[in-house]
């Protein structure tokens, strides 16, 4: 074969090859494609925003002597038992049934030896994730897989779902492959058949409806637990204020680069916002409430760095999540794995077959010699040193900006290195005031 | 970035001594604040704010501070660090009546804080840091708070380096930050409480040699009434 560069061919812009092969992958199947991970193309991100470290008109901290608090109280406007968390990364959604038992008790075991969160996610709670989980954030979806009484009241915090930023407006997918014995007993389905979750929740639309769900949801659990609603990012602005009318005690918005477990190519490249887009859109629907900081928010879709979670929550978070990154701290796409991936058609960095359930790292499977590999005490401690490392950097660059506490952090400690992210983040392009969209 | 003194009478017959006492106290502070000045001074009439762009000894000879008297005053000499350099953006800031607050430092979140302030309807005049913080302590005692709360609350809410010194019709109080790293010191005798950046603002007051004199604390309110 030729190098074709060398050669001087000529590769299309529009046409490029990941477009052929999937124009000829359709022609051959006559199906969508479906697959893992979240969106793949360029957007404008956090790596666009720059933090304004202290100099002069500022001080810093010193990093080893002065301290850099970390801590979040989620839930506690109506909520009799808020979630105290000692950093704001917590780990987001992920279904059993998506994800072996043995990835969710890593992720539990993880966050609980930082002090933050997990989440259940479609399909229900096992006990082992409750188990190893201080603080478990139980999923309330459209699909009701799994989902009970008792499970609702064990959990410490409630999340109902409305969407997710790869899939706004979509329902979950749970192939057959992976739909083993015990993920079918728990959500009372058959084994081994593909299956979908809806797209919407079965006994409400809109916020009107969700006003009586939240209260039916608080009674169960005694005005206990805090109650989180999460969306897809797409019209932030307005769904965050919805779900505020409604009375959630905390909004997760997801942006468009979120991961997901099983969903149309199609869809997680083509709806929703980039996150950087959708946060000031969600901050100004709290502010003009008069309750940013007093409803929590909790960002995610692309969070990788202790930098991502800084400017986060520069621009407004409380919080982030992290999906995606969490499974490659467990592992996933390791080059170890090289030759196994090779076998199944892909390659450490490009893997994103999480929907069929021969993850050779052992995380998105049902198969029980794939998941066996998954140590869920070494993944624990992996998913902790890594939560670390976030809380770390994200502290670093705090100090440097003169905060004894991250949530301290402002827009203003921020500018941007494109006109897009300026646009989109609100915050000035670097070395001018220009912010594109206002002052005109 | 900025000097600040403060001068609290116990004894009344030094009142009509407030202006010379504090002239030399504001004049040594001029290194540390060259860009403009400011004082409040209270007597039985009330607060009395003078402000403006230029040295301190011009400023207060051209109002005539030596020969003023009353029962407390507090100055400021401001080296602007992110605000202009005008006499409104000059301390004290004094959002609400017989309040004054001259502060030395630089706060690392007060844009969050002013949107806050701006959200209950208290908007700032000016982009200069130390007045968030003046009229978020404005709205604290406007909605009851005694002064020393509305100073603890600061450290609930500031983050940054700070050493303030606030004072109204009966109380004079100073806090600095958890770092403690903008200076500040206290001298105290039977006659007075004085407060500066720098001990040699004090070196003239009458009885210093014996004054009690303390480093103020970090996050510990000093407060005194009349
Ligand atoms: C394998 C996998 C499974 C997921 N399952 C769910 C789920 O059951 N419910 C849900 O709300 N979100 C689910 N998500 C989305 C995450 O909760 C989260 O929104 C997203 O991963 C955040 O973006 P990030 O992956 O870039 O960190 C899943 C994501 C992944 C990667």
């Amino acid at each position: 074969m030729i190098d074709p560069t060398q050669a001087g061919l000529r590769e299309s812009a529009t046409f490029d090859r990941a477009t052929i092969a999937s124009i000829q992958r359709a022609a051959e199947t006559g199906v969508y494609d479906i697959r893992g991970w979240g969106a793949k193309r360029a957007v404008p991100h956090f790596d666009d925003l720059l933090l304004l470290g202290a100099s002069m008109s500022r001080y810093p901290l010193e990093g080893y002597r002065e301290r850099c608090d970390t801590d979040v109280v989620l839930g506690d406007r109506h909520a009799s038992n808020p979630l105290h968390l000692d950093i704001p990364i917590t780990i987001a959604g992920m279904s059993f049934g998506a994800l072996s038992a043995q990835a969710k008790e890593a992720l539990g075991r993880g966050a609980t030896e930082v002090g933050t969160s997990t989440t259940t996610g479609d399909g229900g709670m096992t006990p082992e994730e409750r188990g190893q989980s201080k603080n478990l954030v139980y999923q309330y979806l459209p699909s009701r897989y799994g989902m009970n009484p008792d499970d609702l009241r064990s959990a410490d915090a409630i999340e109902i779902v409305l969407g997710q930023g790869a899939k706004p407006g979509g329902g979950g997918m749970l192939l057959g492959q992976k739909i083993s014995d015990r993920v079918a007993g728990m959500r009372t389905l058959p084994a081994g058949i593909d299956q979908r979750s809806a797209c919407r929740h079965p006994d409400w639309t809109g916020p009107d409806d969700l006003t009586i769900k939240i209260l039916e949801l608080r009674e169960i659990t005694d005005w206990q637990k805090p109650i989180y609603v999460k969306v897809g990012a797409t019209r932030t602005y307005y769904d965050v204020k919805l779900a505020v009318a409604a009375g959630a005690d905390v909004v997760v918005v997801d942006g468009m680069q979120g991961g997901t477990a099983a969903t149309q190519e199609v869809f997680i490249e083509h709806v929703g916002i980039p996150t950087l887009a959708a946060i000031p859109q969600a901050v100004q629907a709290l502010a003009e409430l008069g309750l940013h900081r007093k409803v929590q928010l909790i960002v995610s879709g692309g969070i990788r760095t202790g930098a991502d979670v800084a400017k986060a929550m520069a621009l407004g978070a409380d919080a982030v999540a992290i999906g995606t990154a969490a499974l490659i701290a467990l592992g996933d796409n390791h080059p170890r794995y090289a030759d196994e991936y090779a076998k199944i058609g892909s390659a450490p960095g490009f893997y994103d077959d999480y929907q069929d359930g021969r993850d050779p790292a052992g995380i998105t499977t049902q198969d029980p010699d794939l998941a066996k590999r998954l140590d869920p005490v070494e993944g624990g401690r992996r998913v902790a040193n890594y939560l670390r490392v976030l809380t770390l950097e994200a502290q670093t660059l705090a100090r440097a900006c003169g905060k004894a506490h991250l949530r301290n952090l402002e827009p203003e400690d921020l500018v941007a290195l494109t006109i897009e992210a300026a646009a989109m983040a609100r915050v000035p392009l670097a070395g001018t005031s220009w912010i594109p969209g206002q002052n005109f | 970035m900025c000097g600040i003194v403060g001068l609290h009478l116990k004894n009344p017959a030094l009142q009509p001594e407030l202006g010379r006492l504090l002239v030399p106290m504001i004049e040594a502070m001029t290194s540390r604040g060259p860009d403009s000045a400011g004082l409040a001074l209270y007597d039985d009439e009330g607060m009395h704010v003078v402000k403006d762009v230029g040295l301190p000894r011009d400023i207060c000879a051209a109002h005539g501070i030596a020969s003023r008297s009353g029962y407390q005053a507090v100055g400021h000499t401001r080296m602007a660090t992110e605000s202009a350099i005008t006499p409104e953006h000059a301390h004290p800031f004094t959002p609400v009546p017989d309040l004054a607050l001259v502060h030395n430092g630089s706060f690392s979140n007060h844009a969050s804080v002013r949107r806050n302030l701006a959200f209950d309807g208290i908007t700032c005049t000016t982009d200069n840091d130390s007045e968030v913080a003046a009229r978020f302590i404005g709205r604290e005692i406007a909605g009851g708070a005694d002064l020393e709360d509305a100073m603890r609350m600061v450290l609930k809410e500031f983050d940054g380096f700070f050493t303030l010194l606030v004072t109204t019709a009966t109380q004079f109080a100073v806090l600095r930050d958890s770092f403690a790293c903008k200076p500040a010191v206290i001298a105290e005798t039977a006659d007075y409480v004085a407060m500066a950046s720098e001990y040699h603002a004090l070196a003239e007051l009458p009885g210093i040699a014996d004054a009690r004199i303390v480093e103020p604390e970090p996050e510990r309110v000093y407060a005194w009434s009349r």
